[in-house]
């Protein structure tokens, strides 16, 4: 049970004030399990004890991390639900014995702001793992995280292996967080629904229009028989991010009107019944796996992380969708197949860590090609993704046994879901926003997207 | 004039003239353990958040001090205007329909009626039970095309589904929808502070207006109304309080995973917390919570006037 | 008198009866969905048409939720929280309250009007503030910073005091004839007089501490200390939301605060004036 540990040094004196208040009012059942929850880490003491202390010149010293004891704090979110963070403890404190690794999980829904807060606070975390990159931009601009060019030159890291996104990162010219995960766009269907409707499996190269006449071939029965041809979860990103797909705007560029035609198609597809609708969707908090699961859509556009998921619900038997296959996203005319959104998690190093070189090397093992192996072996695209990488995913039992589902993980080209931005937080509210007016018909087109040019043009201009 | 009753009655002038400052030391000694732990807590980050409304700060890099800014943006600031008036409309929805029930709630379960407790648990359910549970239920139920209420009004009415209100979901009746679930919510509460409050009638003023001859609407009107009157006040209070700080009911309702409010459901907590914590503007947020700060202090004081004036 | 209408109020009574017992099983209704949906598989949660009575009751859910998450802990945590939370609310509210309610010094109304006015600023606006000077005090990290948060309230010094309003003043004047010193009138006189009071803020102090999230979420990073509503958001994840679970924990999480409810709701019918003290 690895718990993350008040680390009680550097607040001695409140300490004795506690447990006195403590030893008042109540059992001592707390400090109790306190000394329970350290007892697991004390093997990493004694082998640190007898280790020889680091030495030589100040190159090796810092390349070389010291063997010291160090207890490391990492900023999570999920970790009963994640399946790699504890693989990675593991094989890092495998080769790195004398550190101890202990999460603080902040939980998924706001994670980045309890993260803020927290850092704002002064709270003690060395790794942190950023989630999105209005957050990441925010943390930069707040100063709370370490700058890692300099530390990328020493340790030759290169940035080229990370498929591009690692320049999309970068704020004035200076990095401070590097990838682990790196999640893309694909299109999941039910094999059994086409094979139902006698209708040919989609492919690895569809315009969206031609997805679009398939899902309208897909789209058949009523009441609970209903099959929706597509499906599109509530994020905005699931919808809007269509029209970004030819490279030609940015949803940070301040000007809309591109997003008009993905609108009219979507929302002619929700007024025919193709896909379900928004407002029930959202009202009814329904979930995209429970639709895919329940065979009720042949055609579901969704991020990488849900292939680990459908592979084991398949096994467990709640997916009743045991015959699926992956294909690449759909794409603009004239514009390459493999061509999709994506979304990357990345560590940073707290700038006011006091274990600074530890993390950095943590954060470097996690980022690198060790720790991509170890996130592929769970079933999650790590951020380095080479041909092992992908074999390693390809083979895990449940995965799809056709050649497109294999293809289908090769991406020739991939748009960050939301582009770095020094306003990128606000420019998101506003976007949501705008969005779910759009997708409720509590806006026309034109409203949302006036709403939007309006609204982002105004916070660029300040 | 309690004072003078005390004057009266003592005996030694010499203690009379220590009398006003031991008065008052022997008061703030009541006070002083809830005072210092409130000051220190609450007031003490609190005075700091008033500062904050003059400063530009993003929560970690040095503050800038910039005098009134942050209330002149406020001023011509368009989201921030939908978001106070969204707060008042719910404001006016939730507070006389809550005092309504509460009320007739409370006058009703303080009789001696058949399985009192079981629905007085029954009523206080819905305040007890975890908001994301309870949301996610009256999301459901509400539901536009597929909820059960749309399905039997369908029946009923004949109306298709398409044309009826799709609640949560629908700009002109998100409003309705939310004032509905925050009656249904929350009227157990009020409901406990009626009941609690209605113990505190002597009895012998029903038998005494009884043999006056007073009906039931009378007793009620001389009666339960007049001596409710510090309860009230407090149910008053605090509900105006509450729904001018309403968020979490707002996020559970119509936020999907983004966490977001759009124009119809935007409100005043909703906007301020948007502003510190994704805009990282710590000065503009506090300048909106003093905004909210001062409007429900204009209404204390004048509840609290009426109150003295009533209680007399 | 009453005898004229005996017809007509047997009638209001079956009427007002129908009434009631309409509105209990509306009341109810999200109940009986939630505890149906803590039988089911996540993804049927929601699923149409619904299905009050699940075909396969999972009962798993009420295993599940016990491994999956600390949950014993975490319902330790929150037990141990909010009795704390409600004794230190409950002395210090209604001692503050007397003052405010029945004694005369310097500076009362200002007092006290700053006191509610506080109640009007949003915990949001002053949570970083806070936040900072706990972390100052060393308190991250610590139920103590829960308990120091939760149980100074002017809710309830403001709640108490409008109780105490009603308990007239001729009671403490005869008192202090008496020659019962303040201390022994709120003691022997107000604290036994406002049982209802004392039990609604019981329960609402208790309730409140019991359904806390913000607070925990950003003061209880530790596992160990996490409470109970943090417990049922760790159900919902970043790409899915176990709603079987989630309910079936909602359901279990209630009992205790229903307990608390029933043990405390007989104080509702010990009136103040029953003993007909006042007049």
């Amino acid at each position: 049970m690895p718990a993350a540990e008040i680390s009680s040094e550097d607040k001695g004196d409140n300490r004795m004030n506690l447990k006195r208040f403590y030893g008042m009012t109540l059992a001592t059942a707390l400090s109790v399990s306190m000394l329970a929850g350290c007892s697991g880490n004390n093997n990493t003491k004694d082998a640190a004890a007898t280790a020889a202390p680091a030495s030589g010149n100040a190159a090796t010293a810092s390349s070389e991390p010291s063997q010291e004891p160090v207890t490391l704090k990492w900023a999570l979110w999920d970790w009963e639900a994640t399946a790699y963070y504890k693989p990675l403890i593991d094989a890092y404190k495998a080769a790195h014995p004398n550190v101890t690794i202990e999460y603080v999980d902040l939980g998924s829904t706001d994670y980045m702001t309890m993260l803020s807060t927290q850092l704002s606070g002064g709270a003690d975390l060395d790794v942190l793992t950023i989630k999105d990159i209005p957050g990441y931009s925010n943390l930069v601009k707040q100063n709370h995280l370490e700058p890692l060019k300099t530390y990328m030159g020493d340790k030759s890291i290169d940035p080229s292996v990370y498929g591009g996104t690692v320049e999309q990162i970068e704020v004035n010219g200076e990095v401070y967080a590097l990838p682990f995960r790196s999640d893309f766009w694909l299109i999941y269907y039910n094999k059994a629904l086409f094979d139902k409707a006698g209708v040919d499996y989609p492919t690895n190269d569809m315009t969206f229009d031609q997805y679009d006449e398939l899902a309208r071939k897909m789209t058949s029965g009523s009441g609970s028989e209903k099959v929706y041809g597509a499906h599109y979860h509530t994020w905005r990103s699931a919808v809007q991010l269509f029209g970004i797909l030819d490279g030609k705007n940015t949803v940070v560029g301040g000007n809309y009107d591109f997003l008009k035609p993905t609108y009219e198609r979507i929302l002619k597809e929700q007024e025919d019944g193709i896909v379900m609708d928004y407002a029930t969707l959202k009202t009814s908090s329904t979930h995209y796996s429970g639709v895919f699961y329940n065979n009720s859509v042949a055609m579901m556009n969704m991020g990488s992380w849900f292939i680990a998921t459908q592979i084991e619900k398949v096994k467990s038997g709640e997916s009743q969708s045991a015959e699926w296959g992956i294909v690449k996203y759909p794409h603009p005319d004239g514009v390459e197949a493999g061509t999709t959104l994506g979304t990357i998690t990345s560590l940073a190093v707290n700038q006011k860590s006091k274990h600074k070189e530890a993390a950095l090397d943590f954060m470097n093992f996690v980022t690198g090609a060790e720790g991509a192996k170890v996130i592929a072996s769970t079933g999650t695209i790590p951020a380095i993704k080479n041909d092992e990488v992908i074999n390693s995913i390809t083979s895990i039992d449940g995965f799809p046994a056709d050649e497109n589902s294999k293809a289908a993980l090769n991406t020739v080209q991939t748009y960050l879901e939301m582009p770095i931005h020094e306003k990128s937080a606000d420019i998101e509210v506003i976007l949501n926003e705008a969005h779910d007016n759009i997708m409720t018909k509590n806006a026309t087109i034109d409203e949302g997207l006036k709403d939007m040019n309006d609204r982002v043009g105004q916070l660029l201009n300040n | 004039m309690q004072n003078e009753t005390i004057l009266r009655t003592n005996k030694s002038p010499k203690s009379r003239l220590s009398r006003g400052l031991r008065d008052n030391l022997v008061a703030y000694s009541f006070i002083a353990p809830n005072f210092i732990g409130f000051a220190l807590f609450t007031l003490v980050p609190m005075i700091f958040a008033f500062i904050l409304a003059f400063v530009k700060w993003d929560g970690a890099n040095p503050m800038k001090f910039i005098g009134l800014d942050n209330f002149s943006r406020l001023i011509s600031d368009t989201t921030f205007h939908k978001a106070l008036w969204n707060t008042i409309v719910y404001t006016v929805g939730v507070v006389p329909l809550t005092m309504i029930v509460a009320l007739a709630l409370a006058i009703l379960l303080n009789q001696k009626i058949m399985g009192r407790n079981f629905m007085r648990t029954v009523f206080f359910f819905p305040y007890v039970a975890s908001l994301v549970a309870v949301a996610a239920v009256w999301n459901f139920i509400f539901s536009p095309t597929m909820g059960p209420v749309n399905n039997i009004l369908h029946l009923i009415t004949g109306i298709p589904l398409e044309d009826l209100p799709r609640w949560a979901a629908d700009k002109q009746w998100a409003m309705f929808t939310v004032v509905l679930f925050t009656v249904w919510k929350n009227m157990g509460y009020y409901m406990v502070i009626y009941l609690a409050g209605l113990q505190g009638i002597n009895p012998e003023l029903y038998e005494a207006a009884e043999l006056d001859g007073a009906g039931p609407w009378r007793r009620f009107r001389n009666v339960t109304v007049p001596q409710l009157a510090p309860t009230t006040f407090f149910v008053l209070m605090i509900l105006v309080i509450n729904s001018f700080k309403v968020y979490d009911i707002f996020i559970n309702l119509f936020a999907g995973a983004d966490n977001q409010l759009n124009n119809a459901t935007r409100v005043m907590v909703y906007q301020i917390y948007n502003t510190a914590f994704r805009s990282l503007d710590y000065g503009y947020a506090s300048a909106m919570a003093i905004v909210l700060f001062l409007l429900v202090l204009g209404i204390t004081i004048v509840q609290f006037r009426g109150e003295k004036k009533y209680g007399q | 008198m009453v005898g004229k209408s005996k017809g007509l109020k047997i009638s209001l009574m079956v009427l007002v009866y129908a009434l009631l017992i309409l509105t209990v099983l509306a009341m109810l209704v999200p109940y009986i969905w939630m505890l149906s949906s803590s039988l089911k598989l996540n993804k049927d949660v929601f699923s149409f048409p619904m299905q009050w009575i699940p075909a396969n009751p999972r009962w798993e859910n009420f295993q599940d939720i016990w491994t999956r998450i600390p949950l014993g802990r975490f319902i330790y945590n929150t037990a141990k929280l909010s009795v704390i939370v409600t004794i230190l609310q409950l002395l210090t509210s209604s001692f503050a309250a007397y003052a405010f309610s029945k004694l005369h010094f310097r500076g009362k109304n200002a007092i006290f009007l700053g006191y509610i006015a506080t109640i009007a600023i949003p915990w949001q606006a002053y949570m970083v503030p806070q936040f900072i000077l706990m972390r100052y005090m060393g308190l991250n990290n610590t139920h103590l910073a829960i308990i120091l948060l939760q149980a100074f309230s002017a809710f309830g010094v403001f709640m108490m005091r409008q109780f105490y309003q009603g308990v007239p003043d001729e009671l403490c004047e005869a008192a202090r004839i008496d020659g019962l010193s303040e201390y022994g009138i709120w003691a022997r006189i107000m604290l036994p007089l406002s049982k209802p009071a004392l039990s609604t803020l019981t329960i609402f102090t208790f309730v409140a501490t019991w359904n806390d999230f913000l607070g925990p979420m950003i003061y209880l990073t530790d596992t160990k200390l996490k409470t109970i509503q943090i417990g049922l958001r760790m159900f919902i994840s970043q790409y899915s939301a176990e709603y079987g679970l989630i309910m079936a924990a909602s359901v279990v999480s209630i009992i205790p605060v229903v307990i608390v409810f029933l043990a405390l709701q007989k104080y509702f019918v010990q009136g103040v004036a029953a003993s007909g003290i006042k007049g």
